[in-house]
């Protein structure tokens, strides 16, 4: 039997799912996420820590810095990354793609076509690095997280990121493509 | 009946769209696009968006995570 | 939007030249299923070597597992539903996000209001953060960024799973842009957070309330958004 035939495999492996299916799920796990560890689900604040480690192993030092100052920051930086849940979890968001793309037969290496694609990786990068630090979280943390914690700064963060993607979508056709 | 191939390959989000509605743009009334995407996303936004317009689409898998778009514009 | 799914693959009933039609038989395609099954291997012992240091660490990179498997299944895309609206007026993954939005309220509303009248600690109210200049500032780079790279953090990072290079090169500037945020952090709360003000809906509204007006709202952008691709449409 070629499982590649089988109506089961194809529906939920093969094909993509709806975007409402999608929606449901991902509420499903911010709940149980909530329940479980007192937090919801957030990404960014986890890549600052990554930023950390990588300074200090090539010998910088964050410990003046006001963001990290506080014991809870010190401790997961002492902690180390496999000790650090949000960091596993990023890491598994990774791995979790992958594994869906090769159950699909989808894989395939996308190298960079253009210099352009390398100025909008490098450029957007930085803006949403920066930009995530400063108002407390990305579209997990500080929209998605922060909205379903009827937490007025979401609907704050999600009107300003519209005008920012607004803004992006006219740069992008005019310089990035 | 003429037929444009478009290599959106390598490009994320939402080039492929714009680049399939620009082309769209400039052809005739039974004409055909391929369009060549090896973005995931852009094999949901394509279509649907060549859908709602009303265009003929079909999907194509020719490779591992590389598709063809192909769309008759109707009108 | 949902006929969408299941058409991934369709018979030909467009007519297209032999020339570019003999291009798409070229090869068998691999079955990559084997490597999927490896994988998953894998990724059950990294979860069992978590599990035996602490419980909670498992947890974390399960929960990471289901959310890259559900946004890459779905195609679930932040960026997309932020910019389509503007961009090409397609709102189906702006309704799916709000929906999203609104189910999540539902399910945190009631753990939150859960620990409340227990006199716990309502949890998870770190993310109710002072909203000022900053908070206007940060999104709005963010918007920018996520729209120009392709991708936000978690789209980043599924996309990196998925074989993007151009994405591996965005979290590598975006962990580097995090740093410098973090460097210039405390400059930002001197001068604008600590002017701010975190608000929690339920201070004003009353958690009844609060619950109520925030799914009217989202009820309110959803029939916006259908409007508004209605409109583009016409």
């Amino acid at each position: 039997m070629d499982i590649r035939k089988n109506e089961f495999y194809k529906k939920w492996f093969k094909n993509a799912w709806t975007y409402v299916v999608g929606a449901i799920l991902l509420s499903v796990f911010q709940i149980i996420t909530l329940a479980v560890t007192g937090n919801p689900w957030g990404v960014s604040g986890v890549l600052a820590n990554w930023g950390a480690w990588l300074y200090q192993a090539v010998g910088g030092s964050v410990d003046k810095w006001y963001y990290f100052s506080s014991e809870g920051a010190q401790k997961t930086l002492e902690a180390g990354f496999w000790n650090h849940g949000g960091s596993m979890r990023n890491l598994g968001i990774i791995f979790g793609a992958l594994l869906a793309t090769l159950f699909a037969s989808q894989f395939k290496i996308k190298k960079i076509k253009s210099k352009k694609q390398v100025l909008a990786a490098v450029l957007g990068g930085l803006l949403m690095g920066y930009g995530a630090r400063i108002g407390f979280g990305c579209n997990i943390g500080a929209l998605y997280s922060g909205i379903a914690s009827l937490s007025l700064s979401g609907w704050v963060f999600a009107l300003f990121l519209f005008l920012g993607a607004m803004v992006g979508s006219k740069l992008l056709v005019k310089f990035f493509m | 009946m003429a037929e444009k191939i478009v290599d959106a390959l390598g490009e994320a989000c939402p080039v492929p769209l714009i680049k399939a509605q620009n082309a769209i743009k400039e052809m005739n009334v039974g004409d055909i696009l391929i369009l060549q995407i090896d973005h995931s996303c852009a094999m949901k936004n394509v279509p649907e968006w060549a859908r709602k317009e009303g265009h003929n689409v079909e999907i194509e898998e020719v490779d591992d995570g590389e598709w063809e778009i192909i769309i008759e514009k109707v009108k | 939007m949902a006929e969408v799914s299941n058409t991934e693959t369709t018979g030909s009933s467009i007519k297209r030249s032999l020339s570019s039609r003999r291009r798409s038989s070229r090869k068998p395609k691999k079955n990559m299923l084997p490597y999927g099954i490896g994988l998953l291997v894998v990724i059950v012992i990294i979860g069992l070597l978590l599990s035996t240091k602490s419980g909670l660490l498992g947890f974390f990179w399960l929960t990471g597992i289901g959310f890259g498997f559900i946004l890459q299944k779905a195609r679930f895309c932040f960026t997309a539903s932020l910019r389509d609206p503007y961009l090409t007026g397609s709102t189906s993954l702006t309704r799916a996000v709000l929906i999203a939005f609104a189910v999540t309220s539902i399910g945190f509303t009631a753990i939150k209001y859960g620990a409340y009248i227990r006199g716990l600690p309502i949890p998870g109210q770190g993310y109710v953060v002072p909203i000022s200049l900053a908070t206007v500032i940060g999104a709005f780079m963010f918007g920018i960024g996520m729209v120009i790279s392709g991708g936000c953090a978690s789209g980043t990072l599924m996309r990196v799973g998925e074989g993007f290079f151009m994405q591996v090169l965005s979290l590598i500037f975006f962990i580097i842009g995090s740093l410098w945020g973090a460097h210039d952090f405390g400059w930002w709360k001197l001068h604008f957070m600590l002017k701010g003000k975190a608000i929690f809906l339920p201070d004003i509204f009353g958690w009844f309330g609060a619950i109520v007006v925030q799914l009217l709202f989202i009820a309110f952008l959803y029939i916006l958004a259908e409007k508004w691709e209605n409109r583009k449409q016409a």
